[in-house]
């Protein structure tokens, strides 16, 4: 029994790596645009789509798929962070709502017609099972967790100590007073939009040979469960993320391993309206942000 | 001058009258009786879309096939798609829009069997021909015939035998006394479970475990390592093809390949899936309706034509299962003498039609009694054990 708590623990801090990486672009793009990205899930997809053309049809090796993945996804993000994303700045919230859930139907069908409805087999990646405390795992989990870990120090270091990560900081807190005094708002749309989206491809690539599987619609169900973890994290708050990524994670592996699987995709709602009702403000944030 | 005057005011006027008078004789032709209008609806899109996919280009196969010999009696067949995704509620939006835009007086579908029982009543409503062939729901034509839906037919076996077939081989033949459960969260995953537990006292065993997934879950590692200290020596598994090669690779990265066998029906002949997991899929057991290894005259110039039309790609049940349905409907046409609907649902009751899997005729809950092949994986191969019937009989009322 403590055993399986154990393999229960760290499947879920794998499972909520992924849902982490999403989420955190998510949130970072939430906090200069004040806009859900109801489309981010499908830049998870576009990032994995792109990993297995390449490597299907261009024979590259996966690791090179992961660099190219990401370069191909932050391409199509930059051209609807220029002609979309950037206008939702002083556009009302309604329009983002709009606008980002068109954008997601978009890219599902032009994905859909382009490649076929049908699931594709993703090749690639390293699927040799390791032992890690008596619980047989592929070494790809555990890349995972570790670029996931090493990804959000980079954030942290990025939103506390470089130019962009104070412009994107500023713009969070009062988007008016930046353009009063000269921060471009939307080069800094543009560049969160395009760096959350990146993360979102990289999640995709590295969850691709994991979840062996792929398809156009398989974007939606991340937005959802990424929408629970920004707002259990609190929205905008980058380091909060991570914690109810694992939180989630860990959760959802409790309650499919001890109660059901097909309870699992409920943990996340339970979690959410328990938190709307208890604390709006998210289990990390003493107070909102805006 | 005047002649310009002239053209200036009436071409416009002509332009439009031609216009308005060649729109209105559209829908016109579009609905004259020169074609055979047939919808097949499928899951194109979402979890099951390889079903659709496959089912469409069976469909497709069997229209030309039936319209290079001459269509029926004269008339050309016209297929319509419509795509379920194998949700109850899309699959009758997209019925509805057959029935009422393309005036399709005969529909094939849906490989689900929740869109399937959904559809049921709007067709009878409809007075449209539903033949289902690929919804293994037992309910279905529980629900047809005498004791209900007379435009609903299933040329489809059903899991009412299946169930039992697939445990006693496993209790019997392989000597598996535990069981864990992991089966589609639907119509078809919970009722073939739920006739499964019929059986367990019979054949002396036990389920240690039961889960059920959301059609597109992919992670099923919590549910792995429960089954893997559960001490189940099999997964009972009613689920989707494309899931298949998640649940397989999951096996052999949590340990389980090779020591727990899957049994049940999910494709587990499929190529991709084995080349996915080659050493979780060893061993397992299935029933289907229908395989490509199939010993018969008529089910090899089958694949044969379909290879040749698909650059060489081989089909699984689905292509089969619509493209023999769409011959059978052809058929009945020829026999009834009509292209009418009602004449030709009051001659499919009564016909007697020589398919692949054999006979078949329907009973009195327009259901076929086809048969159904049990077959194990053996070295990355399928071995056919046997076929059994599916026939039913039905509680008396």
């Amino acid at each position: 029994m403590g055993e399986l708590v154990i393999e229960q623990m760290v499947n879920g801090i794998i499972a909520g790596s992924v849902y982490a990486l999403v989420a955190a672009g998510m949130t970072m793009i939430f906090g200069v645009l004040r806009a859900i990205n109801f489309a981010h899930g499908e830049y998870y997809m576009l990032g994995t789509f792109s990993a297995w053309f390449v490597i299907t049809r261009l024979d590259v090796p996966y690791i090179a798929a992961i660099a190219l993945a990401i370069v191909i996804t932050v391409a199509i993000a930059a051209v609807v962070g220029r002609l979309v994303m950037q206008r939702l700045v002083t556009a009302p919230f309604q329009s983002g709502v709009l606008a980002t859930l068109g954008l997601s139907l978009i890219l599902q069908n032009a994905i859909i017609l382009s490649f076929g409805g049908t699931y594709k087999i993703f090749p690639g990646g390293w699927l040799e099972p390791v032992m890690f405390l008596d619980i047989s795992l592929a070494e790809q989990r555990i890349v995972i967790v570790a670029a996931t870990i090493v990804v959000f120090m980079a954030l942290e270091f990025m939103v506390r100590r470089t130019r962009m990560g104070k412009a994107i900081r500023a713009v969070s807190q009062n988007t008016e007073c930046c353009q009063v005094n000269g921060i471009d708002v939307e080069r800094v749309v543009l560049g969160t939009f395009m760096l959350g989206t990146g993360l979102a491809a990289l999640s995709g690539v590295l969850t691709g040979p994991i979840n062996v599987t792929i398809y156009g619609g398989m974007g939606e169900a991340i937005t959802l469960k990424t929408f629970a973890v920004i707002v259990m994290g609190g929205m905008g708050n980058v380091r909060g993320t991570l914690l109810a990524g694992w939180l989630l994670g860990i959760a959802e592996s409790f309650v499919a391993g001890f109660i059901g699987l097909q309870y699992r995709d409920a943990v996340g709602f339970v979690i959410l309206i328990a938190i709307l009702m208890i604390r709006p403000t998210g289990f990390f944030s003493l107070k909102a942000r805006f | 001058m005047i002649g310009q005057a002239i053209s200036r005011y009436i071409s416009p006027s002509l332009a439009v009258g031609i216009l308005l008078s060649v729109l209105s004789s559209l829908p016109a032709l579009a609905q004259s009786d020169s074609t055979i209008r047939v919808g097949i609806v499928s899951p194109n899109t979402g979890a099951a879309a390889r079903y659709g996919t496959f089912a469409w280009r069976g469909a497709q196969l069997s229209r030309d096939e039936i319209n290079a010999a001459g269509g029926i009696l004269g008339k050309e067949l016209e297929l319509f798609q419509g795509d379920s995704q194998c949700i109850p509620t899309e699959g009758v939006s997209a019925l509805q829009r057959m029935i009422a835009q393309d005036k399709v007086s005969f529909v094939i579908g849906d490989v689900c069997s929740s869109v399937t029982l959904a559809m049921q009543p709007i067709v009878e409503n409809a007075k449209v021909l539903l033949i289902n062939a690929a919804s293994s729901n037992p309910d279905i034509t529980y629900k047809a015939g005498v004791d209900g839906y007379k435009w609903s037919f299933r040329n489809y076996p059903t899991d009412e035998n299946r169930a039992s077939v697939v445990l006693k081989y496993a209790a019997q033949q392989k000597k598996i006394t535990k069981y864990a459960v992991l089966s589609v969260d639907s119509d078809y995953g919970r009722g073939a479970i739920n006739l499964t537990k019929k059986y367990l006292d019979e054949f002396k065993v036990e389920i240690t475990s039961e889960d059920y997934y959301k059609d597109k879950e992919a992670d099923f590692r919590p549910v792995l390592a429960k089954i893997r200290r559960s001490g189940a020596q099999a997964i009972i598994m009613y689920g989707l093809a494309d899931t298949t090669p998640i649940v397989a690779r999951q096996m052999v990265e949590a340990g389980l390949a090779g020591k727990v066998i899957l049994i049940g029906s999910a494709e587990f002949n499929n190529p991709e899936a084995i080349k996915a997991a080659p050493t979780a899929l060893n061993g397992a057991v299935e029933a289907a309706a229908w395989m490509p290894e199939w010993d018969n005259p008529r089910n090899k110039a089958f694949i044969d034509a379909y290879r040749q039309k698909y650059n060489g790609e081989t089909p699984n049940v689905h292509a089969y299962a619509y493209w023999e349905t769409l011959s059978l409907l052809a058929e009945a046409a020829k026999q009834a003498k009509s292209t009418d609907k009602d004449d030709i649902r009051k001659v499919l009751s009564t016909i007697t039609y020589d398919g692949v899997m054999g006979r078949v005729s329907f009973d009195d809950h327009n259901q076929a009694n086809l048969p159904m092949i049990l077959f194990e994986i053996v070295d990355g191969k399928s071995a056919i054990k046997g076929t059994f019937s599916t026939q039913i009989k039905y509680p008396s009322r």
